[in-house]
């Protein structure tokens, strides 16, 4: 924990270039996410924006570019002035990011319950009885304390991916990142993810959020941010979904709306 | 022919069956050890066949396939006959009896058999499960054991359970060698007592009582991996374990669900 900068963006990515083999799939990319700020990704398929979600916690190394969280560097950093600040190995950073996938994730042959004390176990090291009770407060918050014996099969996606957000949460982390989170679920269960990230984004929490559901966007985020072709064509305040200055913006937003 | 078949049948004794149980019993304490060690050791092998055969490193992803595929090409048989009477006498491998050459055989064919069903169970866990895992701070080594070999071991274990029971059935090759197992023992005896239908009718009973043992015993492996809701409104009869569970997760639910409300992000139970 030490070399954190509190007056730093909670995530700094600047100068992110990504391939796959051949496929420029990040092309130079800046995003600042300062604490307790809500921030939307949106954009067409195949632009970039999950790839641009994993940077943040490094599930995708970048091949060039800055990841800072909170101040250190994680990534391989920009040419000659990032070098000589410290590089965090990704494990390190990761006690600091959540994130909740849009196939959920959850461990399958794990109990709702030791889905989400199962970190503080054994990552953080807390003894059984305590991340069991750390781990039920988080799934009260997100309504399943009555599930803490089932198992992810016998959940809806809905209380799955709630599941997932709970087993982030308790990590206490300083970013939440959700890619998607209510892409994979039938329309009627949208409902009450989308709830439980409002109730989370009113309490605070700095979060990152790929999503197509603009109505969500416009209530909930501060800066939001859209993607074509790896890079960020556009972004801006609720403004962007009324007054944009792109045209390609203007058209995406139009064809999801 | 008639008359033989005749005479046959009506001087069926099991007899020779009771006189000779400590004959068959050593046959089957062999047999039951030779399988199982084999096994073992394949199992063993197994695991290091198919984590080679995933490396990342060509050379050794295909050294482990070239491994798999050559083993697996030979009949066992043949397989047995060319250790023990092939590569052991030819190396001038004095310590080799029968049994090391046949445990030997039996374990590399059978490691790369299980290489592949370890294999195939691991790369059945979904790429997301190593990513979620990852995603909560744990290490390759801790996401292995945590999250994908639980999964991988569901997914291996009934085609491993078949895999057991070939092996006690593969284990009779050896008599080719004259190792005494089951079989073995068994033609001894009736080459010698001519009461050839009883003592290979006792054979083929053995055999079935031995595989359906294995049989049974993975089926109750493979139930006791499936989940179990303890707290499921129409409980089964719970295993010791499983009661100790639900009246954990019991009090822990009635304790922080009667705490001073926290910040909650979401209406109580809203569609649990
Ligand atoms: N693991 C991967 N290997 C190869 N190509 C990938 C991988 N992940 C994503 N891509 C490619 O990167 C591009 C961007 O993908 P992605 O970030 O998933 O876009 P989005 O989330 O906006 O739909 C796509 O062309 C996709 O095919
Ligand atoms: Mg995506």
């Amino acid at each position: 924990m030490t070399g954190q900068d509190a007056t730093a963006p909670v995530v700094r990515l600047q100068g992110i270039n990504k391939w796959f083999d051949d496929n420029h799939v990040l092309r130079g990319v800046d995003l600042a996410v300062s604490r307790g700020e809500h921030v939307v990704v949106f954009g067409p398929s195949g632009s970039g924006k999950s790839t641009l979600l994993r940077t943040i916690n490094l599930l995708e190394e970048p091949q060039k570019g800055s990841v800072a969280i909170l101040g250190v560097e994680y990534g391989p950093g920009l040419d000659g002035e990032i070098a000589g600040r410290r590089r965090g190995d990704a494990r390190e950073l990761r006690q600091h990011v959540g994130m909740v996938f849009q196939q959920f994730n959850l461990f399958p042959h794990m109990t709702v319950l030791d889905n989400v004390a199962i970190a503080l176990r054994r990552v953080r090291g807390v003894d059984r009885a305590e991340a069991e009770e750390r781990a039920a407060r988080q799934l009260r918050r997100v309504g399943l304390l009555q599930k803490v014996s089932a198992f992810p099969a016998q959940l809806s996606g809905g209380q799955q991916q709630r599941v997932a957000i709970a087993r982030a949460l308790v990590l206490d982390p300083d970013v939440m990142l959700f890619d998607e989170p209510t892409s994979a679920l039938d329309p009627e269960l949208v409902g009450e993810v989308l709830g439980a990230m409002r109730d989370l984004a009113e309490t605070g929490m700095t979060m990152v959020v790929v999503t197509h559901e603009m109505g969500f966007a416009r209530e909930v985020g501060d800066l939001n941010v859209f993607m074509d072709e790896g890079v960020i064509v556009e972004q801006g305040g609720r403004e962007i979904f009324t007054e944009s200055r792109e045209a390609r913006t203007r058209d995406f937003i139009k064809a999801v709306l | 022919m008639l008359p033989v078949l005749a005479q046959q049948v009506v001087t069926f004794s099991w007899k020779v069956i009771t006189d000779n149980l400590d004959v068959l019993w050593a046959g089957v304490r062999l047999t039951v050890f030779v399988s199982v060690l084999s096994f073992t050791i394949a199992t063993v092998l197994g695991v290091f066949v198919a984590l080679a055969r995933m490396s990342e490193r060509r050379v050794v992803a295909a050294a482990a396939a070239a491994y798999i595929n050559v083993l697996r090409a030979i009949p066992l048989l043949v397989f047995i006959v060319f250790i023990y009477y092939g590569v052991a006498i030819y190396f001038g491998l004095t310590f080799a009896t029968g049994i090391q050459a046949g445990i030997f055989a039996f374990s590399l064919q059978y490691s790369a058999w299980l290489g592949e069903i370890f294999r195939s169970g691991i790369q059945a866990v979904p790429k997301g499960q190593r990513e979620a895992a990852m995603a909560v701070g744990m290490g390759p080594v801790r996401t292995f054991v945590t999250v994908i070999l639980p999964q991988a071991v569901r997914v291996a274990t009934p085609p491993t359970g078949n895999m057991m029971v070939g092996m006690v059935k593969d284990s009779a090759l050896l008599y080719v060698i004259g190792v005494q197992e089951l079989f073995r023992n068994a033609q001894l005896l009736a080459n010698r007592t001519f009461r050839y239908f009883e003592i290979y009718l006792a054979i083929v009973l053995i055999y079935l009582t031995l595989t359906t043992t294995v049989y049974y015993g993975m089926k109750f492996l493979e139930q006791r991996l499936q989940p179990v809701d303890v707290l499921a409104t129409a409980p089964r009869r719970f295993a010791p374990f499983e009661r100790r569970r639900r009246e954990r997760l019991l009090e822990l639910r009635e304790r922080i669900g009667a705490e001073a409300a926290p910040t909650r992000i979401v209406a109580p139970e809203a569609g649990a």
